[in-house]
């Protein structure tokens, strides 16, 4: 019953969610203590309402600039390049994709995924290439007839970078339906997060299960996963996490009462495509996020009403920090060091990660709602 | 291309089909339908013709629904297709469509709560089928309230995802292939069990409409109020559309009940009228049998449509009859007031076995209010009341011991409001119903004696621990001594921890005095936060 519960609040609030690509792991080494004397700095991004990229140097937990997106606010899900240099943005109900330069707020690219009677919608669903050459969004169309709705197959679009304002796809491959956040490997590849998690190949076409959810087979004694991916916030970890709840059942009824409840992970590694999948922790109550430690891939953090500490290998959540109201989404610094909890109002909560004790708060012009929150890394000139 | 009805046409075919009031699906009216139809939609609706030679529209002539139905169908139309419909002439398509593709009578039985309003409830008994891939967004008496093709019933999934794209994936729908599922599985199933064709509809179709004029006893309840008898005439108006309405009688504390309005009729027999009760304004939404002898349904408050009651009518054809009594429950040994209700009563009253009048305090054609006793050592059980020829049976309930309470609505849904908000709050109006054991003697068992409404004390406790630990019946409202919850104000609450609306799972407890004895009932009521959604059909 009270799982239950549990569950349906999550579903008013439109879902679970969770991490994503990593920005730029692969190329970096160096993680000194002091901030001056590192060879990259690491900008916060996040969306506001009505509709801006909000650009926060993460050395001074400060606001640097604010970017207003074209069109009316989308869902505040994006993805950096890999180059730190441009963040894409889903704006516009769901509809178009737009690349903003952070260091200076300039458009560099666009695409208006909708025209005529047929409307595309994207939901969560954004990556960019490793080599940034490319990026993806997974369409959901649908087209208005003089009377009717006809509802169209999902299918997986390849734009361009280099087309800029105006692109169009260049090659576009079917999928399934509900996927949600998407994720590019550095084998080329695509990941999907819908009722599995898939992986296609951006070339062919072809798709491969890595996990199965939906379509897990571990027997009567297990509840099917309500699994769902809505923030794409880039794990400093270069890894794609899609959580999910599900339930044990203690006895042949399949009773919800007596059964336990589990919050689990599908855990993606970016750079290599292998992916593993286990129960984290018991669910005794709502998470909305998780967020893999750069430095110990046995700990995450999560948040909602607190910031949480999960040890995976004990499956327990070990430190908890009450917050002063609800989080969506959390994300983490490079070193390990700090972790921030964002989404949901205007202002973002920095906490320790050692003893999850809040440092700083920051305050942005507007609500962040389901917003994303990632981190862009720059190597060389700062922003 | 399109033409134009002018107002004069208009008013014109309206004064010349009065003769026709209760005949709604006239040939007449079905004229200026098409015409509406012909003008205002076809240019997205194409228009064909049956083999029957009757217009046929694409899309609308493949379902059937109520009169609100309809009118959500043509609101949508507007906020979202961009039509544009005078008032008056939506008014009439309305009627039209649910006169020419409405529900018989039979297709609307365990769903009219949701034509009542009288919804703040939690469905029970629903598939649950239905209630994970649709009811978990509106209630499932929306579905079974409308008939279709296999083919509207996919038409309907379509346009739920076009128009919200993310229903596939919340919860409930993204652990399974909500589309396929709905489209390939449960459409074909909706249609066949809420399919287009139906020979009740057929029926009902070929019948002849019942005669709604006239003079009406009345017997009903408004919280806060009490029960209340009277008279409504129903007067066809001058459009010939409808009833204008005159409504006269008392409730039970004797204060007069007084006022007036207007009803429609849809689809022979849907009754919709809205009157001035004082300086309140009511609704009523009632159902006319077949043969037009009765009017049942509910009545309620126009800007709080939860807080209403029963409404029971009667067509006085000049006979005499028995339609109720307030209160219906005496116990042995014991003496008090109540009133019979009915028309045309004349003779001698007889009360059954063991029960006599003690003096008669008022009485006319209408209603006998006197004082009764029960003697202490007959049985218990239901009498039948007679007054000359006339009869109610079973009506008056003489008991023993009242030995359970039961709270109405039992499963209670209320909204916070208010505060500044654009939204009022949602508040519930409890009943509490009254049991004796019956023959067997034991509770809860199939020949408990229904006792009837009885005034109570009311409170609200938490619903569970976890309840009582968020404090939840400090903060989520408060209940009047006539049982009606009003929940808390609207927004953050700071006394609250992080804040928390005043929301809150809690109990409505009600409790009576009988003889020595005291006994309570209880129901679960929710309280949760506003829903922006102003519906026509939850
Ligand atoms: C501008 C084009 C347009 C006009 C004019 C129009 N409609 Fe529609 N109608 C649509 C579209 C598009 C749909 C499908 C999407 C939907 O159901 O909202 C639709 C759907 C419908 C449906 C099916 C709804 C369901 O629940 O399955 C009905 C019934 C309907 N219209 C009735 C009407 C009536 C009656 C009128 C005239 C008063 C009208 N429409 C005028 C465009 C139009
Ligand atoms: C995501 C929430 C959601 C789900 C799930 C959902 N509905 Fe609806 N439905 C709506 C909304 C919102 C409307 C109101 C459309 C409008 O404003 O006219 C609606 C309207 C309707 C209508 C009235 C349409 C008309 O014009 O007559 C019917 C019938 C209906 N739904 C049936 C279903 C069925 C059957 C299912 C399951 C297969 C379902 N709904 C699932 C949200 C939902």
């Amino acid at each position: 019953m009270k799982s239950s519960l549990l569950l349906s609040s999550l579903a008013t609030i439109g879902g679970l969610m969770l991490a994503g690509i990593g920005a730029s792991a692969a190329a970096d080494t160096t993680s000194s203590k002091d901030p001056a004397a590192r060879d990259y700095r690491e900008y916060l991004l996040t969306v506001t309402r009505p509709n801006q990229l909000q650009v926060i140097d993460m050395a001074s937990n400060s606001l640097l600039r604010s970017c207003d997106i074209p069109g009316p606010f989308g869902s505040g899900i994006m993805v950096p390049a890999t180059d730190g240099k441009t963040a894409y943005v889903i704006t516009n109900i769901w509809e178009d994709v737009v690349g903003i330069d952070i260091r200076n707020c300039e458009i560099t690219f666009h695409a208006a995924q909708s025209s005529g009677n047929e409307t595309v919608k994207s939901f969560q669903s954004v990556a960019v290439s490793q080599d940034g050459q490319e990026l993806y969004t997974v369409q959901n169309p649908v087209r208005l007839m003089s009377d009717h709705y006809e509802v169209l197959e999902p299918r997986l679009a390849v734009f361009e970078i280099a087309d800029g304002v105006g692109a169009q796809p260049v090659r576009t491959f079917p999928v399934d339906r509900r996927i949600t956040k998407i994720a590019a490997t550095g084998t080329g590849e695509v990941i999907l997060g819908g009722g599995d998690l898939q992986a296609i190949n951006p070339e062919t076409g072809e798709i491969r299960l890595l996990e199965p959810l939906q379509n897990w087979d571990r027997g009567e004694q297990w509840m099917t996963p309500d699994a769902f991916a809505m923030h794409t916030q880039g794990s400093q970890a270069n890894e794609y996490i899609m959580p999910y709840s599900t339930a044990r059942f203690t006895d042949d009824e399949q009773d919800m009462a007596t059964a336990e409840w589990w919050w689990g992970i599908s855990r993606v590694d970016l750079e290599t495509a292998e992916s593993e999948r286990m129960e984290i922790a018991p669910l005794t109550e709502v998470i909305m996020n998780f967020v893999t430690d750069p430095t110990d891939d046995n700990t995450l953090y999560g948040v909602f009403n607190s910031v949480s500490k999960i040890d995976i290998s004990a499956k327990t959540i070990v430190k908890e920090q009450p917050l002063d109201h609800t989080y969506y989404t959390v994300n983490v610094s490079r070193d390990g060091n700090t972790v921030y909890a964002g989404g949901t109002s205007s202002d973002i909560s920095v906490h320790d990660a050692e003893t999850l004790e809040q440092i700083a708060s920051i305050q942005l012009p507007g609500d962040m709602s389901t917003s994303d929150m990632r981190v862009a890394i720059i190597h060389d000139t700062a922003p | 291309m399109t033409r134009h009805i002018s107002l004069a046409g208009w008013l014109g075919k309206r004064a010349m089909v009065t003769l026709l009031v209760g005949l709604s699906a006239s040939p007449i009216f079905a004229e200026e339908g098409v015409e509406i139809l012909r003008e205002r939609c076809a240019a997205c609706h194409t228009e064909t013709t049956t083999a029957e030679e009757s217009a046929y529209f694409s899309r609308i002539s493949d379902q059937r629904k109520t009169p609100e139905g309809w009118q959500m169908t043509i609101n949508r139309m507007i906020h979202l297709r961009g039509i544009e419909i005078p008032k008056e002439e939506k008014r009439s398509l309305v009627q039209h469509l649910a006169d020419t593709q409405g529900l018989a009578p039979d297709e609307t039985e365990g769903f009219r709560y949701l034509l009542e309003q009288d919804n703040n409830r939690v469905e029970a008994g629903i598939d649950p089928d239905l209630e994970q891939m649709c009811a978990r967004c509106h209630s499932a008496a929306r579905v079974g309230l409308q008939r279709r093709t296999e083919q509207e019933w996919q038409y309907l999934v379509n346009f739920h995802m076009g128009q919200f794209p993310t229903t596939e994936l919340h919860a409930m729908a993204r652990d399974r292939e909500w589309y396929r599922l709905a489209h390939d599985e449960l459409a074909p199933k909706l249609a066949e069990r809420y399919g287009l064709k139906s020979e009740a509809w057929e029926e009902w179709l070929s019948q002849e409409k019942p005669l709604l004029k006239g003079s009406w006893r009345v017997l009903g309840f408004i919280p806060g109020k009490g029960e209340y008898d009277g008279r409504m005439t129903a007067t066809p108006d001058e459009d010939g559309n409808g009833f204008m309405l005159q409504m006269k009688g008392r409730y039970a504390d004797g204060s007069p009940l007084e006022g007036e309005g207007h009803a429609r009729v849809f689809t022979g027999y849907e009754w919709r009228g809205t009157l001035m009760l004082g300086d309140v304004e009511m609704r009523q939404v009632l159902a006319a049998d077949a043969e037009g002898e009765t009017l049942r349904g509910r009545m309620f408050l126009a800007d709080s449509r939860r807080l209403g009651g029963e409404m029971n009518a009667y067509k006085d054809h000049g006979g005499a009859e028995i339609l109720g009594i307030q209160p219906g429950y005496l116990r042995l040994g014991e003496s008090g007031e109540v009133t019979l209700i009915g028309q045309h009563l004349s003779g001698e009253v007889s009360l059954g076995e063991g029960v006599r009048v003690e003096e008669v305090l008022e009485r006319s054609d209408d209603r006998i209010r006197m004082r009764i006793s029960a003697a202490p050592e007959v049985s218990p059980g239901a009498r039948d009341v007679t007054v000359g020829e006339a009869t109610g049976d079973s009506i008056l309930a003489v008991y023993d011991r009242l030995a359970r309470l039961e709270v109405e609505p039992t499963n209670a849904l209320a909204r916070v409001g208010g505060n500044g908000g654009q939204l009022d709050k949602m508040r519930v109006a409890f009943r509490a119903v009254g049991y004796a054991a019956g023959a067997d003697g034991e509770v809860g068992t199939d020949d408990d004696l229904r006792l009837g409404y009885m005034p109570a004390d009311w409170s609200i406790i938490p619903a569970d621990e976890a309840a009582a630990h968020e404090q939840d019946a400090e903060y989520a409202g408060t209940i009047d001594a006539h049982g009606i919850f009003t929940p808390g104000d609207a927004g953050p609450n700071p006394e609250r921890p992080k804040s928390a609306n005043n929301v809150g799972r809690l109990k409505a407890v009600a409790t009576v005095d009988d003889g020595a004895d005291q006994l309570s009932g209880e129901s679960r009521l929710l309280v949760a936060v506003q829903d922006y959604v102003q519906r026509v059909l939850d």
